[in-house]
């Protein structure tokens, strides 16, 4: 019997859970270990793990569930994974745009506009010139 | 007369010979020294050694080993470490 038998907390050395407290949960063979808890759920090289004198009462093949009850009693930290929430997508938008109004075309537009006035002008200028030749034809 | 950035120590000298048998200095940029562990002063494994300004444009698990004490103490230091600290608080 090795000393990472079912149950056994140890610390793992290695890796991105270093320094982190875990369960034996299955015996694979002489050198690898099923390990959960305070890390990722994993099989793990014996050499990678420092065992501790405590043992908790875990059945083989215990799921993370069960892991978790009994960490939570001891108080020690349980490796939880977030669920992902399903990100909702975003809904299109036509985003309404007004139409900038060209300067070119305002200009065009007030050029015309002075234009119109330029030759209404000289129109009511001749118009104004006969009126007074007529009125000047009837005083004769 | 090199120029002012050339005496910074951010540049490197070579000696390159050139075909008509002239030498001519050449300069290219000098990379800082490796990473060292804290501990043994080993060479650090997974630090990539280059300019902050490069190191800066990497992601951050490019930059060290993804571990506790990574890019501080090299992987066996951390072990002794971890095994220390388990067997004081027993």
């Amino acid at each position: 019997m090795s000393i990472f038998n079912v149950g056994r907390v140890c610390v793992k050395l290695a890796g991105r859970d270093a320094g982190k407290k875990c369960v034996v949960v299955e015996q694979i063979d002489a050198r690898f270990v099923m390990v959960d808890g305070g890390t990722r759920r994993k099989k793990v090289s014996t050499k990678h793990l420092e065992p501790l004198a405590q043992t908790v009462e875990i059945k083989e093949k215990a799921s993370h569930d069960d892991v978790k009850k009994v960490f939570d009693k001891l108080g020690l930290k349980v490796w939880e994974t977030k669920a992902k929430k399903a990100t909702e997508r975003p809904k299109k938008q036509k985003a309404k745009k007004e139409k900038p109004v060209k300067k070119v075309a305002k200009k065009a537009e007030e050029k015309a506009a002075k234009k119109e006035v330029k030759t209404s002008k000289p129109e009511e200028k001749e118009v104004s010139q006969e009126e007074v030749k007529t009125e000047e034809a009837i005083e004769a | 007369m090199p120029s002012g950035k050339h005496k910074s120590g951010r540049y490197r000298k070579i000696f390159v010979k050139t075909p008509g048998a002239k030498n001519v200095v050449h300069y290219r940029e000098s990379k800082p020294n490796k990473a060292i562990c804290g501990n043994c002063r080993k060479p650090l494994l997974g630090v990539p050694r280059d300019r902050p300004a490069v190191f800066g444009k990497l992601a951050k698990t490019e930059r060290r080993p993804e571990r506790p004490y990574g890019g501080v103490l090299c992987s066996a230091c951390t072990r002794n470490l971890h095994k220390q600290k388990a067997r004081e608080g027993q």
